[in-house]
C-alpha cells in the first residue's frame, strides 16, 4: 500500500539557531540511506517549514503519515535515527519525545490566519505556496477586481494597521487611490523593532509570499506599479527568503511587467534598513530608502499625498499585508466576524516573559489578555503570582492583574493606558521591578532617539536620569510629580510617535504601581527585589548547612565560613550579584 | 494671482496667501512666533518644538513652521499651554548647554538667549550637563563647539540645500549631534568654508573663528554693500567697529543671490591690510620703486599722457564700478584723446553678449537651462550660481546641463546633455518646433536638418512644460543660446567679473586697439587699471603705470604706482550678471592715501588742463537703461573668448588670495588633493 509521509522541520530563525539544518539534513540522508522510496513504495519526503511560534520548543519536527501529523519536540540532529527507524519506517511514534498535550493546547486556541501556512509550507518555494491556494487572491484581483471593488472590500473587512496605530487600512488605500500621480508607491514596513517582538520577521521568514501576494493586491487597488519591502538587515532570513521569493515571482510573472498576463506591472525590490529603531516611523523609513538620514519629519501631507520622493505612498506593515490574500479569498464580512465592532479580524503576538508557553500567537481581537496569558500562555511560570503585562513595546505601556479582562483591541488597550503595538507582549511576574521595567523601555527609547526634536533627545534622558537616581536609592521627595510633568509634556510636544509615546512605560506604571515608586524613594526598598543598590543578601544561620555552594561562586569573595557550619556574607564587598541566591540549594539566603 | 485666505492670530485678524505656514502669516502681522529651527523658505522641520501653537477646534497645539494657514482659523501663540510647554523645552536645552553668557560671541544675537530672558529662566531646573565634544579650530575660518549645539539643523539643511553636503546629524539619543562624514574636522571634510552655516547658525556652535572679542552685534556698523571679487556681484553686509571691518555676512536685501557668499567673499577682506598693500604712490627711480607724493606723480603722469595722446593704452578690470568705469572713458577719449581703452571683459566676451543679456530671478524660474558653463563652488568659479542652481533644484526647480565637458553640477541635474552645445541647442528648437511651438521662420531653416534623439526629446519636453526657463550661457554660446529664446525663456551671459555687464553698458570698451593688442604689441605709455591678468611688463612698453591697491608682479615692473582703494573703501554702483543695479558702499576710510579711481582720473585731468567732472547718478543710469534687442542668428560659437576661468577668477584676485585665510585655504586644499 502506498504512504505520503511528510517530515515538515522547524526552520525559522529559531529553528535554525537550535539546529534545524542538521536535523533536516539527517532526515534527508535517512530517506536516501534506506531507498525508503523503492522499499516500501511510500513517497516520502523531508521539507523545512517557517516558525510556528512555539520556539522555546525547537527544534519542531513534524511526522504526517497519510495526513495524521505527530509533532516532537527538542529533536536533536542524534535523535532522527529513532524517530526515522520506528516511527517513518515502521509506523510507531516515539512517544517520549512528542510534543505533546501543551503544544496541541498552545495551538488549538489560537485563530490562525496570518499563521495559518507558517510551520506548514516551505516557504522557499513558490509552488509550496501555490498548492494551499496562494496568489490565487492576486490573480483575481489583478485579472478580475476593479481597484474601487478591493478597497471596498479591504475597507468593509475592519483590517486595521497591524503596524500598531491602527489606522484603516481600506481609508489608507482609497486615499492612495484617488490621489493622480505618474509614479505611486506601496511600501511594506518590515522595520520590526521593538524588544522582544518577532512577529513580522517569523511571517517574513514562514510566509513571503503571503507579504508579497499581499502587496500586489495593493498596488492593484492604488494603481501603483513600483513597491519596496524595508527590512532590517538584522534579519537575514528573511531578507534571504523574501529575495528568494520575489525572484520565484519574476520567473512566475506574478511580479514585473504585465503580471498574470494582464496590462499591469508591479516591480517590488527589497531595501535593507540598518537597523535604527525610528526608521519603523513611516517618514524615518521613506527618508531611509531615499538614501538619507532615518529621521522622521513633521507632517504637511499624508504619505498618500506625498511620500517617497514626494510621490504618493501607501506604507502598511508586514502583518496587515499578511492578512490580505486571505480577506480576498474569504471575503470581507468573514475577516470582519473574526474581530470586533471597530477591529476586525485577528492579531498576532509575541508573547515572552514569564509566562510558561513563550512564542508567537495570532486570536481574534476581542478575546481577553487573561485568555492568552493563561489559556493559551499556559499561565505564569514557576508558580508565581502575575504582575503586569506590558504590551506595545518601548511605547507601550503595562497593564495590572486588575484590567487582565481587558479585551485586546486598539481603544480598549489604549483606555488601560497602553496600546496595542506591532504585538509585543510582556508577561512580567512577582518578581519584577516595576520601575526597572520602566527605566528598562526608556534606556531603550533614549538609546534610539534621532536626537531631531528636543524633548526625545534631551527629555528623555532627564527622565531616565530620574529613573536612574530611584533605582539607586537616591530618589528624592517630588521626583514622581517630575516625572509624570516630564512625561506628558514629552507626549504632547515630541515630533514622531517615537517621542509621544516613549514616556508610556513611566506614566503607565506610575499610574498602577505608584506605590513601588514611593517605596524605593521614601524607603529606598525595592518591593521585588531587583534594584540592586536597594537589595541585601544574608544567609539564614539556621538554614545553612555550610555545603560551601555559595562561597564557590561568590566572585567577590564575600562569603566566609568553615565546611558544615553556617556562612556568613560580608556586607562590605557584596556586589549584590545574586549567584549566592541562585546556588543555595536550601534557600538559606535571604534577599531583600 | 493666489489665493488669500483669512485667519486671525493672536486677535489680529490676517490676510496670508494660501500655503502659507502660521509662522509666516504671523510676521505679516508683526507677530513673532519663538522658533530655533525654522529657516524661511524652506519646508518646516519640526525640531526645536518651540513654534508650537493653540489653534481653536484643535485638541492639541501644532508647529506652526509645519501648519498651513487656514480659512478662519483662530490662532493662539501666547496661552498659558504654550507658554509652559516653550519653558520646558529651553528649560531642556539649557541643561547641555553653557550659560557664559556674559562673555559668549553672540550674546545680543543668540536666539537662544533672547527666548530664555521672554521666558524667564535663568537656569536650568534639572542637574546641568556637560557633553565634553572637543572643538574643531584647525582652520581659520569657523570655529565648530559643538558644547554649543542646540541640534536645530539650520546649518545641516543650508549646507544640503546648496549642495555642499559636508554637514550632517550623526549619532543617536543625547548623544547625537552634528558632525561632518567620520566626523572630521572641516578642513578635511569636503567643506569649502563658504560660512553659509555660520549665518544659519542661532547660537555659538558655529561663530566665525576670529569672532571672540571683536565686539558684540550691536557695537557694529552694518554697511550693505556688493563683492566685487568675480561674476557673481554677491550682496554683502560689512560689520565695522572702530574703523575696522570685524566680519562680513551675505546681504539681507531679498532678491540678491539668495543668501549665498563664498569664502573669497566673506573670509577674503583681511587682504585689505596685508603688508602687500599700496598705501602712497611710488616712482621707478635708478631701477628701483621709490615713495613719491600724489603731486608729484601726477604730474608725471599727466606729462606722460600728453606727451604720448593716442598712443597712450588704457587696459582696466571689469571688476570696477560704474562711475570708474564712465570716467575711465571719459578720461581716455576726452582728455588724453585715445581710442584705445579696453576691458579683461573682450578676454571672455563680446559685446553684444553683455549688452543684450536679459534680466531674471532664479528663485522665480522653474527650468534653468545652463549651456557651456562650469559653475562651481570648490574651484571657486561663480560658486554663488552653483549654489543658487542647486538650492532651486532642491527647492523643485529642474536643471538641464549642456555641456562639452565633465562638470560638478551635472550631480544636480534633472537631465545633461552631452556633446557640442551647438548642436544640442539646434536639435531641441527642431524638437520644440516638432512639438508645435511657435519659432519664427529664419529659426526654422536653421534647424531643419539637425537630429533629434531620445535625450533631445526629453530635453525639449522639460523646456515645453516650464512655464519660466530661464538660460545661463557662456558668452560664446550667447547667440546660439538666445535663439531658444526666440521660442520660450530668457537668457543671460555669465561674465566672471562683477561688471562685465556694466562696462559694455557703460562703453568702456576699446573704439581703437583692443586688451590683448595693447599687451601683445605694448603701448607707448600703458595705463593698468585694477588687478589684470597680466605678470610681464608688455614689451615696446615706454611708461607703465599700474593704478591698484596692492602690489603685483606687473605693478613691480611699473615706471609709476597709484595707489587705489579696495571695495570696501570705495562706493558706486555695478550691474550683475542678473541685470540688477547693485550699490557699494563704502564701509571703512582708504588706507594709506589710497583713492577711488575716479578720483585720480578727475585728479589728473586736472594738470593736463581739461577738467573732467565725476559722473553722476543720473548719467550712470541713462547709460544702463537698454532694452535687450534679440532676434534670430546663426548658430556659431564666437572665437577668441577660451581662458580658463578658474585660473582667470584667481589671476584678478592674486592679492586677495594672498590675505592670510585664504592662503591657508590653498594650502589646505592642495594638501588633501596630494
Amino acid at each position: 500500500m502506498e504512504k505520503n509521509i511528510i517530515i515538515k522541520v522547524c526552520m525559522g530563525t529559531g529553528g535554525v539557531a537550535s539546529g534545524g539544518e542538521e536535523v533536516l539534513a539527517k532526515f534527508r540522508e535517512m530517506i536516501t540511506e534506506s531507498n525508503l522510496n523503492a522499499k516500501i513504495s511510500s513517497n516520502c519526503h523531508a521539507q523545512k517549514v517557517g516558525c510556528r511560534g512555539f520556539c522555546s520548543k525547537d527544534v519542531l519536527v513534524d511526522v504526517i503519515v497519510d495526513d495524521v501529523k505527530t509533532t516532537y519536540k527538542h529533536i536533536k540532529p542524534d535523535m532522527v535515527e529513532r524517530i526515522f527507524n520506528e516511527h517513518v519506517i515502521n509506523g510507531v511514534p516515539v512517544n517520549e519525545w512528542l510534543a505533546g498535550p501543551e503544544y496541541n493546547n498552545f495551538h488549538d486556541k489560537q485563530t490562525k490566519v496570518v499563521l495559518s501556512h507558517c510551520g506548514d509550507i516551505d516557504p522557499e518555494d513558490i509552488d509550496s505556496y501555490i498548492a494551499v491556494g496562494g496568489y490565487n487572491a492576486a490573480k483575481k484581483a489583478v485579472l478580475e477586481m476593479a481597484p474601487e471593488e478591493i478597497v471596498n472590500i479591504i475597507k468593509n473587512s475592519n483590517l486595521r494597521g497591524r503596524g500598531g496605530a491602527g489606522f484603516p487600512t481600506g481609508l489608507k488605500w482609497e486615499l492612495g487611490l484617488r490621489i493622480k500621480s505618474d509614479v505611486k508607491y506601496v511600501i511594506c514596513n518590515g522595520d520590526e523593532g521593538d524588544p522582544g517582538a518577532f512577529m513580522d520577521r517569523s511571517v517574513m521568514e514562514g510566509d513571503p509570499h503571503s507579504v508579497i501576494e499581499g502587496m500586489i493586491i495593493c498596488a492593484k487597488a492604488t494603481q501603483s506599479n513600483s513597491g519596496y519591502i524595508y527590512v532590517r538587515a538584522e534579519y537575514p532570513l528573511a531578507v534571504k527568503r523574501l529575495q528568494m521569493a520575489i525572484e520565484q515571482c519574476l520567473m512566475k510573472n506574478f511580479l514585473g511587467n504585465n503580471i498574470f498576463g494582464s496590462d499591469f506591472s508591479f516591480d517590488l525590490k527589497i531595501f535593507q534598513g540598518a537597523g535604527a529603531f525610528v526608521c519603523g516611523e513611516a517618514t524615518a523609513l521613506m527618508r531611509s530608502i531615499e538614501g538619507k538620514r532615518g529621521m522622521p519629519s513633521p507632517k504637511l501631507w499624508r504619505s498618500a499625498e506625498r511620500g517617497l520622493w514626494d510621490k504618493p505612498t501607501v506604507l502598511n506593515n508586514v502583518e496587515t499585508f499578511a492578512n490580505v490574500p486571505k480577506i480576498i479569498l474569504n471575503g470581507a464580512n468573514w475577516y470582519r466576524k473574526l474581530g470586533t465592532e471597530r477591529s476586525g479580524g485577528t492579531k498576532v503576538f509575541s508573547l515572552s516573559g514569564k509566562v510558561r508557553n513563550t512564542g508567537l500567537v495570532e486570536v481574534p481581537l476581542g478575546i481577553s489578555l487573561r485568555e492568552i496569558i493563561y489559556d493559551i500562555g499556559g499561565g505564569i511560570e514557576g508558580g508565581k503570582n502575575f504582575k503586569a503585562v506590558q504590551t506595545g513595546g518601548p511605547s507601550g505601556g503595562c497593564i495590572p492583574a486588575e484590567l487582565l479582562d481587558t479585551e485586546v483591541d486598539y481603544e480598549s488597550l489604549a483606555r488601560a493606558g497602553s496600546i496595542m503595538g506591532s504585538g509585543g507582549m510582556v508577561v512580567l511576574d512577582e518578581n519584577t521591578c516595576m520601575v526597572n521595567t520602566a527605566k528598562f523601555f526608556l534606556e531603550f527609547t533614549q538609546a534610539e532617539s534621532c536626537g531631531k526634536c528636543t524633548p526625545c533627545r534631551i527629555g528623555t534622558k532627564r527622565m531616565l536620569e530620574i529613573l536612574e537616581r530611584i533605582t539607586s536609592g537616591k530618589g528624592k521627595d517630588g521626583d514622581i510629580e517630575l516625572l509624570e510633568e516630564l512625561g506628558n509634556h514629552i507626549r504632547a510636544t515630541s515630533l514622531c510617535g517615537l517621542g509621544m509615546t516613549a514616556a508610556n512605560p513611566v506614566l503607565s506604571t506610575l499610574k498602577y504601581f505608584r506605590d513601588e515608586y514611593i517605596a524605593h524613594i521614601k524607603e529606598k526598598r525595592c518591593p521585588a527585589a531587583v534594584c540592586r543598590d536597594l537589595i541585601t543578601f544574608t544567609i539564614i544561620e539556621e538554614l545553612c548547612k555550610g555545603c560551601g555552594s555559595c562561597k564557590r561562586v561568590c566572585p567577590a569573595d564575600a562569603i566566609r565560613g568553615t565546611r558544615k557550619s553556617p556562612h556568613r556574607i560580608d556586607k562590605e564587598l557584596c556586589i549584590k550579584c545574586g549567584s549566592c541566591f541562585d546556588a543555595c540549594k536550601f534557600k538559606a539566603i535571604l534577599k531583600v | 494671482m493666489e489665493k488669500k485666505v483669512k485667519l486671525q492670530i493672536d486677535g489680529k485678524e490676517v490676510i496670508a496667501p494660501e500655503g502659507m505656514n502660521l509662522l509666516d502669516a504671523g510676521h505679516l502681522v508683526d507677530v513673532f512666533i519663538p522658533n530655533l529651527c525654522y529657516l524661511k523658505g524652506m519646508r518646516g522641520f519640526g525640531a526645536c518644538r518651540l513654534c508650537l501653537v493653540e489653534v481653536e477646534g484643535l485638541k492639541s497645539p501644532v508647529i506652526a513652521c509645519n501648519t498651513k494657514v487656514r480659512e478662519g482659523m483662530v490662532v493662539h501663540t501666547q496661552t498659558e499651554k504654550v507658554r509652559n510647554i516653550r519653558r520646558f523645552i529651553l528649560d531642556l536645552i539649557l541643561s547641555i548647554h553653557p550659560l557664559d553668557c556674559m562673555t559668549c560671541t553672540k550674546a545680543g544675537i543668540c536666539k537662544l538667549q533672547e527666548y530664555a530672558y521672554e521666558y524667564e529662566l535663568k537656569n536650568t531646573s534639572f542637574i546641568k550637563k556637560k557633553m565634553g565634544y572637543p572643538i574643531d579650530q584647525i582652520n581659520p575660518f569657523i570655529r565648530r563647539d559643538p558644547e554649543y549645539c542646540i541640534l536645530c539643523g539650520r546649518c545641516v539643511r543650508v549646507c544640503k540645500e546648496q549642495g555642499t553636503n559636508v554637514l550632517d546629524f550623526i549619532g543617536r539619543g543625547i548623544n547625537a549631534e552634528i558632525g561632518t562624514a567620520y566626523n572630521k574636522s572641516l578642513r578635511e571634510s569636503g567643506c569649502t568654508f563658504c560660512g553659509s552655516c555660520v549665518d544659519a547658525c542661532p547660537v555659538n556652535a558655529l561663530p566665525e573663528a576670529d569672532r571672540w572679542r571683536k565686539g558684540r552685534e550691536w557695537e557694529y556698523t552694518k554697511i550693505p554693500s556688493v563683492c566685487l571679487f568675480c561674476g557673481n556681484g554677491c550682496d554683502i553686509l560689512i560689520s565695522v567697529k572702530d574703523g575696522g571691518i570685524q566680519k562680513i555676512n551675505t546681504g539681507e536685501k531679498p532678491g540678491s543671490t539668495k543668501k549665498y557668499i563664498c569664502a573669497y567673499g566673506r573670509f577674503g577682506y583681511d587682504y585689505i591690510e596685508d603688508r602687500t598693500r599700496i598705501t602712497t604712490p611710488l616712482k621707478r627711480e635708478n631701477d628701483t620703486l621709490k615713495e613719491t607724493t600724489w603731486k608729484e606723480a601726477l604730474s608725471i603722469i599727466a606729462a606722460k599722457l600728453k606727451e604720448a595722446g593716442n598712443e597712450t593704452g588704457f587696459i582696466s578690470t571689469a571688476g570696477i564700478t560704474n562711475e570708474d568705469a564712465l570716467a575711465l572713458k571719459r578720461f581716455a577719449k576726452n582728455v588724453v584723446k585715445t581710442k584705445n581703452f579696453d576691458t579683461t571683459l573682450s578676454l571672455y566676451s563680446d559685446i553684444h553678449s553683455m549688452k543684450d543679456s536679459q534680466s531674471a530671478l532664479i528663485t522665480n524660474s522653474d527650468l534653468i537651462i545652463l549651456i557651456g558653463l562650469n559653475p562651481s563652488q570648490w574651484s571657486r568659479v561663480l560658486p554663488a550660481l552653483d549654489a543658487s542652481i542647486r538650492k532651486r533644484v532642491n527647492r523643485g526647480g529642474k536643471l538641464l546641463v549642456i555641456t562639452s565637458a565633465d562638470i560638478k553640477i551635472e550631480e544636480a541635474a534633472t537631465l545633461t546633455l552631452k556633446g557640442d552645445e551647438i548642436t544640442i541647442l539646434k536639435a531641441i528648437v527642431k524638437s520644440l518646433i516638432d512639438k508645435g511651438l511657435k519659432a519664427d521662420i529664419q529659426l526654422e531653416n536653421a534647424v531643419k536638418d539637425a537630429v533629434v534623439t531620445e535625450d533631445i526629446e526629453k530635453a525639449a519636453k522639460l523646456v515645453e512644460e516650464a512655464q519660466n526657463p530661464v538660460i545661463f550661457t557662456s558668452p560664446s554660446l550667447f547667440d546660439s543660446s538666445a535663439n531658444l529664446t526666440i521660442i520660450k525663456g530668457k537668457v543671460i551671459a555669465v561674465g566672471f567679473e562683477s561688471n562685465s555687464r556694466g562696462v559694455a553698458l557703460i562703453g568702456l570698451t576699446t573704439e581703437g586697439k583692443s586688451y590683448s593688442d595693447m599687451v601683445n604689441k605694448g603701448m607707448k605709455v600703458l595705463y593698468v587699471i585694477g588687478e589684470v591678468p597680466l605678470n610681464a611688463r608688455p614689451s615696446h612698453t615706454d611708461f607703465l603705470i599700474v593704478q591698484t591697491s596692492h602690489f603685483t608682479e606687473l605693478a613691480e615692473q611699473a615706471d609709476i604706482v597709484l595707489p587705489s582703494t579696495t571695495q570696501y573703501e570705495t562706493e558706486g554702483t555695478i550691474i550683475d550678471y542678473l541685470g540688477r543695479l547693485k550699490k557699494l558702499n563704502r564701509a571703512i576710510d582708504p588706507i594709506g592715501t589710497s583713492k577711488t579711481h575716479r578720483d585720480i582720473f578727475v585728479a589728473i585731468s586736472k594738470i593736463m588742463k581739461s577738467p573732467l567732472k565725476k559722473p553722476s547718478e543720473n548719467e550712470i543710469n541713462k547709460l544702463i537703461k537698454v532694452k535687450p534687442k534679440l532676434s534670430f542668428n546663426p548658430f556659431i560659437r564666437r572665437d577668441g573668448f577660451e581662458i580658463a576661468p578658474r585660473e582667470f577668477i584667481e589671476s584678478i584676485n592674486a592679492s586677495v588670495l594672498r590675505g592670510r585665510r585664504l592662503a591657508w585655504l590653498k594650502e589646505a586644499v592642495a594638501a588633501i588633493a596630494v
